[in-house]
């Protein structure tokens, strides 16, 4: 790939209106830093080529050569990518359950992972006491547990993947939406300088993704809600349509219509529904299996994780009904030619994708 | 310093111009002096206080320059001769009180010294200030050696007192700052007594029916008073040793020059080997003009040069006088500002003035060899920039890389209104280019209030108003009582660094010193803020993080006018007290990665201690350890945490 400097990445990526926030630019040099949904650029640091492009989501990634590295094959032509195993499951532990979004799935695994030592501490996300959330390293159960939760604003997690010194031999998993997911990715195939070996990382995660709330999300619901209150914050899924926040004393909801404007619009870019890139992926088990996780593995060290998980009785699975993986499937496939649509609408030129970098029959076949 | 109280008429010694100037007061026999620091009169007040107690001398330090005059003039009623210091711009502050001393008149005679600094050597505009003596009638003197600022000053003593107006004695940096022999004078042996009487009974107006109403008050129809006394002064001028001539009888040329253009004009001449064509009348006496004097010499030529910085003083009261000499009188040709000859900015030198003699005498001058010029660029090459910089260990570096940050992160456009002190090097590179306006002591705040202001018309630019802490006492603290009022957002960061730094490191009414060096009161600057209600917060520098977040929950806030306090002691002052550092600094070179992504040299391109160097051939940062004062910041700002501070036990 042509790597760029930090200008051009706030020049074409963030001023463009593609930026998700994720941090992967972030942390790694004393001149970008997120805050308060923006990614600010203290000073210039005058590099013509520099990390924060490489491995951002949303300059020019070349999927095939990704996948490669990733799997060791080419990138999947499948609308969910690749898939080794497809099942529902949930957590089998009840102090997860009460914190978890839906089955307390990923919390179940990472624990599992911390014990068994395949990790030392897992990079996700933590809201804080106004649940404004940020890049955490969890190195227990109890930190674990404090992840837990979706804040449906847009995270920049890997920053705290960018803080960790170069000596360090931590072994790492990471949870992150599928642009965190790309960035790593990204970072597995041109592996970095001066920053910790991403070899150290030996675990994704990647969560299922639809859109988040940006742009005065947050201020709306400081100005309506205590937000040091709040315990969980919900979307149920269709035909509900709500926005829930869960308090101790109740539940409150806020119309989802009143909250779409706060759609971010960087995410009509996106064309990723559930972290193709990931070890594992997670998604909701949706109206249909309220409590239950979709999980897809879908690599080699997923595999083997999801085993352990299994002996260990950690997790409860039943294999996921054919309607769900057809919906499923469907979805993710408008959701590309949607967002394909919206990157040709953008560049104005078929042969422009911005940051996509697909095999051009693939392309084809989306627009046809 | 010398002491300058020496008894020993008749004696040389080596003063500095400002010193002499002191010297000067003790021989008029002051028993106050009042100043405020401003370059180049810094050094006056210091010296006189330096001999206060044994001269029976009452000496302070003002808290700015027109309480300075005030009290001058307070000693004066009270019939005690005083002298007041003040750089030009000082001037501008006092002249409103000025003003009306003069219609009302004075006792004990008041010395004004003014030092002007013609090419902004030390200073954010240039100006004449002798113009002030014409506006409002101060008989006007201009030394142009260390001798005659001695003299002078002793004479702008006497004058004053004898005709009742304030006299003013205006130097120039070349002239206070120049070191020369002195002959001394004659110390004052009489006691002083302090009483305030109506002296008004000596200046009344001598009008039926006017004299019950009292004339302390400054009427318009006073100002003929101002006229009269004035009118008593050329007569003493005209007699005066501080003008005299130089040259042939019969000149081609005359330069008519004053204060340091003197040395000026005499060097010139010399070097062109044009003694015995060019005449140079020198006149130390420059207002009201003694036009006797003048017009005798003006008969020795047809051309006239005026040699004088910045406005064409003399050159307008020449003109004026020739203007109404007798029909039938010679033409003159006037060679000066008005025939575009000599710029009417910037300070004079030797060469400018030769240039100038030689283009009207039509002779070649060549100062230097004509390759002068490409030798000196071929160094250039060598040497490299220089830009001014902060003192290693500066806390004002720290404060400006927080506030470029804050205002960064902020991301509304924030900007920096500046004001008068070392912090004014927020304008360049030193200070990261944060300050964005800047012009008189206390207008950081003043220039605030407006942009507060205009919410109305979309404005919501976050706006930094910065001031030193003398600053704050000198002018800034109207301008903060405007700003909550009128609730203007803006927030007013004091620059506290416990001292006046950039003119010599003078104590202020926050120090808890005094110019003697006793203990004196001490303001406590949060307390005075907090009174007049608005939020204060204090915050060290040092602690990047925290400062950083605390402007940048300041800027959020908005509402009215708001204080930080950014507080962290002058290094220069903390090294003379402690004198040692407090770390000792070195790079790690294994983790420093240099010109790499991650850093490209934060500390030595961005941050630009000078304590900090590029060592071009190991590509890695190093320690000037001749120049770094181990103050231990630097270890903050690396990414890599490979610049190591160590405590020196």
């Amino acid at each position: 790939m042509e790597v760029k400097g930090s200008k051009e990445l706030l020049e074409g990526v963030v001023d463009a209106g593609l930026c998700t926030f994720c941090g992967g630019c972030a942390g790694g040099c004393p001149y970008l830093l997120p805050y308060q949904g923006r990614i600010v650029l203290l000073d210039n640091c005058t590099l013509s080529e520099g990390q924060c492009y490489q491995y951002c989501p949303r300059t020019y990634t070349d999927l095939d050569a990704v996948s490669q590295k990733v799997f060791g094959v080419p990138f999947s032509k499948d609308e969910v990518g690749i898939v080794r195993e497809i099942f529902l499951a949930r957590s089998t532990d009840a102090e997860i359950h009460e914190k978890a979004q839906d089955g307390g799935t990923v919390t179940t695994l990472l624990s599992v992972a911390l014990a068994e030592g395949v990790i030392d501490g897992a990079v996700e996300t933590k809201m804080s006491d106004d649940k404004t959330p940020s890049g955490f390293i969890a190195r227990n159960r109890e930190e674990l547990l404090q992840c837990a939760g979706d804040s449906y604003e847009p995270s920049p997690v890997l920053e705290a993947l960018n803080h960790i010194p170069k000596e360090s031999t931590e072994k790492l998993g990471v949870v992150g939406l599928p642009c965190h997911v790309t960035s790593v990715s990204k970072r597995k195939t041109y592996p970095p300088q001066n920053r910790v070996n991403i070899n150290n990382v030996k675990l994704v995660i990647g969560l299922f993704c639809g859109w988040d709330l940006t742009n005065g999300f947050h201020q709306f619901l400081r100005e309506k809600f205590d937000l040091s209150q709040v315990i969980k914050f919900d979307i149920p899924h269709h035909p509900a349509h709500t926005f829930d926040l869960y308090t101790k004393s109740g539940k409150e909801s806020v119309e989802l219509d009143e909250i779409k404007k706060f759609i971010n619009p960087a995410c009509s870019y996106c064309w990723d529904m559930t972290a193709e890139l990931a070890d594992i992926s997670v998604g909701s088990g949706r109206a249909m299996f309220k409590g239950w996780n979709t999980v897809i593995i879908r690599s080699k060290a997923g595999a083997k994780l999801m085993d352990i998980a299994r002996k260990k009785g950690a997790l409860e699975t039943q294999p996921i009904p054919i309607e769900s993986l057809t919906n499923l499937k469907r979805v993710a496939l408008k959701r590309k030619k949607k967002a394909l649509g919206n990157i040709i609408a953008k560049t104005g030129d078929k042969k422009n994708l911005l940051y996509l970098g697909l095999p051009e029959d693939m392309v084809n076949k989306l627009l046809a | 310093m010398p002491d300058i109280d020496v008894d020993a008429p008749g004696t040389i010694q080596l003063l500095m111009g400002n010193e002499a100037i002191a010297r000067g007061a003790l021989e008029g026999g002051i028993g106050f002096a009042s100043s405020y620091p401003g370059t180049p009169a810094s050094e006056i007040l210091p010296a006189i206080a330096e001999v206060a107690k044994r001269m029976n001398i009452y000496a302070e330090w003002s808290v700015n320059e027109k309480v300075a005059m005030e009290a001058a003039a307070g000693a004066s009623f009270a019939g005690i001769r005083s002298l007041v210091a003040m750089k030009a711009n000082g001037l501008n502050v006092a002249c409103d009180f000025l003003a009306n001393l003069q219609m009302t008149g004075i006792g004990g005679g008041i010395a004004l010294v003014v030092c002007d600094d013609p090419g902004s050597i030390s200073s954010t505009n240039e100006q004449y200030t002798g113009i002030v003596g014409k506006w409002m009638g101060m008989p006007l003197l201009e030394p142009s050696s260390a001798q005659e600022a001695k003299d002078m000053t002793k004479w702008a003593l006497d004058i004053s007192e004898e005709v009742g107006l304030v006299c003013m004695v205006r130097s120039v940096t070349r002239v206070s700052h120049t070191r020369g022999n002195v002959k001394l004078g004659e110390l004052p042996k009489n006691g002083k007594k302090a009483y305030f009487s109506d002296l008004w009974d000596m200046y009344k107006p001598k009008m039926s029916g006017f004299s019950a109403m009292g004339s302390a008050l400054p009427r318009g129809w006073q100002h003929h008073l101002v006229h009269q006394k004035l009118a008593k002064v050329p007569e003493k001028f005209e007699a005066s040793p501080f003008n005299w001539y130089v040259g042939p009888d019969k000149a081609e040329l005359l330069i008519i020059t004053t204060g340091s253009c003197w040395p000026y004009s005499l060097e010139a001449v010399k070097e062109l080997k044009l003694e015995d064509k060019v005449g140079i009348l020198k006149l130390g006496t420059t207002w009201p003009l003694p036009e006797k004097l003048v017009e005798k010499q003006l008969s020795r030529t047809r051309k006239i040069l005026f040699v004088e910085e910045i406005e064409p003083f003399i050159e307008g009261s020449v003109m004026e006088l020739v203007a109404n000499l007798p029909s039938g009188s010679p033409h003159l040709t006037f060679y000066g500002k008005r025939s575009g000859h000599m710029k009417a900015y910037g300070d004079y030198d030797p060469v400018l003035v030769a240039n100038v003699i030689a283009s009207i005498m039509s002779v070649t001058y060549q100062p230097r060899d004509s390759k002068y010029g490409q030798k000196i660029e071929e160094l250039a090459k060598v040497a490299p920039i220089r830009t001014m910089q902060f003192c290693p260990g500066c806390p004002y570096r720290a404060a400006f890389w927080t506030i470029k940050d804050a205002l960064k992160v902020d991301g509304r456009d924030g900007f920096v209104t500046g004001d008068i002190g070392c912090y004014t090097l927020g304008n360049i590179g030193a200070g990261y280019f944060q300050v964005r306006t800047h012009s008189a002591m206390g207008s950081g705040a003043g220039v605030a209030n407006g942009l507060g202001n205009l919410r109305q018309f979309g404005f919501n630019q976050p706006v930094l108003a910065m001031c030193g802490d003398s600053t704050f006492y000198h002018a800034a603290i109207p301008a903060l009582i405007n700003g909550i009022w009128n609730d203007s957002n803006f927030i007013l960061i004091m620059m506290d660094n416990s001292t006046t730094a950039m003119t010599g490191h003078q104590p202020h009414p926050g120090t808890g010193t005094n110019v003697l060096g006793e203990p004196a009161k001490a303001i406590d600057m949060e307390a005075l803020c907090r009174s007049l209600g608005a939020r204060v917060e204090v915050c060290d520098p040092f602690d990047l993080k925290n400062t950083t977040s605390t402007l940048l929950e300041l800027m959020a806030e908005g509402g009215g006018a708001k204080v930080l306090i950014i507080r962290r002691e002058c290094e220069l002052v903390r090294a003379r007290k402690e004198k040692k550092a407090p770390y000792q600094m070195r790079i790690d070179t294994n983790k420093c990665i240099g010109e790499d992504c991650g850093c490209n040299r934060v500390c030595t391109r961005l941050f630009q201690c000078p304590g900090l160097a590029w060592d071009k051939e190991a590509g890695k940062a190093k320690i000037d350890e001749a120049i770094c004062a181990g103050c231990g910041l630097c270890a903050d700002i690396c990414p890599q945490g490979a610049i190591i501070k160590e405590r020196v036990s």
